[in-house]
């Protein structure tokens, strides 16, 4: 794949601001954006890009903002009476924006008022919401290693993928992690904040180890939700119609019989069979 | 999912109303909705690759002579987005 020169130059910049505003945290959605976003991505990514802005990946802060604004207003301020601050933040943007780990505690006050603003219909504030996502950093770098305690923090400026491929525009590894349904449980399951809370957003990774692993099933959350149907980066959930029916097939069967000799009484028995094909739970998340 | 039952005379009769969903729980037994306040669930979902039966008798007025029995599976993303998974008929009729 051919890369202009400049475009070259402007990845390994980016690459190379990325440990700095790691250790300062940053001030601004701009900040945030220049340094993570995925404009940078779609130089050379632009189909599988497309297919990410299809997704509920790019829109996990404006898709949620009712339960957001509701953690906020209920949650925090009036049942717990604690800060809209980072640490309480991340219980939710530890999946929802993962990478406001790198958000100074002033952007996240700024963020936690903006997602109120945008629940009451202020004009500007969804928008810029907008900008926050699960996007190409996130699981190719930031949360790329599944098992850190064993082969460390991903590396700034390396991009991980199934294959490891090297380009010129950016360091590549190899991983294996993020073709496994375990990769996916990071959100798609219980999480646990550090101090020891847990989170009931969804638990659809519980049911696919305890229910269909255990009961023979092998196929990954990218068997069905990327490669089959070369779905890709647009991962198709619930939100697709085409999705669930696929998920649960359903037949009918029903006859008419006259019941109570004597009385003659005109009854149906109906028989519903439902099946759930997916390797989850439904409805999950 | 709605069963109902449309008979040759006019009359519809609702056969039953399922629902298939986690009710979230806090450590006291109330329903929560916040994903913050859920601490158990009760899990009422569809098992993954489990096939479940739903059966039905439902009785009808004695001038009927056909029925037709319609099932409808919705999935609600939230209680005002819904959509349509399937939709099946089939007609019964009674006696020759």
């Amino acid at each position: 794949m051919h890369i202009p020169l400049l475009a070259r130059l402007f990845l390994m910049l980016l690459t190379m601001l990325i440990p700095a505003a790691a250790v300062a945290g940053v001030n601004t959605l701009d900040e945030l954006e220049k340094v993570y976003g995925d404009k940078a991505c779609m130089t050379c990514h632009e189909k599988v890009h497309g297919e990410w802005q299809k997704s509920l990946h790019s829109k996990s802060v404006v898709h949620v903002l009712g339960g957001l604004r509701n953690f906020i207003t209920f949650g925090l301020t009036r049942d717990w009476k604690k800060p809209v601050d980072k640490a309480n933040l991340m219980r939710c943007m530890h999946c929802h924006a993962p990478l406001l780990e790198h958000a100074s505690e002033s952007l996240m006050a700024d963020i936690g008022a903006l997602i109120v603003a945008a629940f009451d219909g202020k004009e500007g504030a969804k928008k810029e919401l907008s900008r926050l996502n699960v996007n190409c950093i996130v699981c190719h770098n930031t949360a790329a290693i599944v098992e850190t305690n064993l082969r460390g923090q991903p590396k700034p400026g390396v991009y991980y993928g199934p294959t490891g491929k090297t380009t010129p525009a950016h360091g590549t590894e190899k991983s294996a992690a993020i073709t496994t349904s375990a990769f996916c449980s990071r959100c798609h399951w219980l999480y646990t904040p550090p101090d020891g809370d847990t989170l009931y957003c969804n638990t659809l990774y519980g049911s696919y180890q305890d229910a269909y692993r255990s009961s023979g099933g092998a196929a990954t959350c990218q068997d069905c939700h990327m490669k089959s149907k070369g779905r890709g980066h647009t991962f198709p959930g619930a939100y697709e119609p085409e999705m669930v029916r696929e998920g649960i097939s359903m037949d009918l069967h029903a006859t008419g019989a006259i019941l109570q000799p004597g009385k003659g009484i005109k009854t149906a028995v109906i028989i519903v069979g439902l099946m759930n094909n997916a390797g989850h739970r439904i409805p999950d998340g | 999912m709605d069963v109902t039952a449309r008979t040759d005379s006019g009359a519809v009769i609702v056969v039953a109303k399922k629902e298939y969903r986690e009710i979230g729980l806090d450590t006291e037994g109330n329903e929560r909705l916040g994903a913050w306040q859920i601490k158990e669930i009760i899990d009422l979902t569809l098992p993954p690759q489990k096939r479940i039966d739903e059966r039905f008798i439902v009785e009808f007025p004695e001038n009927t002579n056909t029925a037709e029995i319609e099932v409808i599976l919705k999935y609600y993303l939230s209680p005002s987005y819904e959509s349509t998974v399937h939709k099946l008929t089939k007609k019964i009729s009674f006696g020759k």
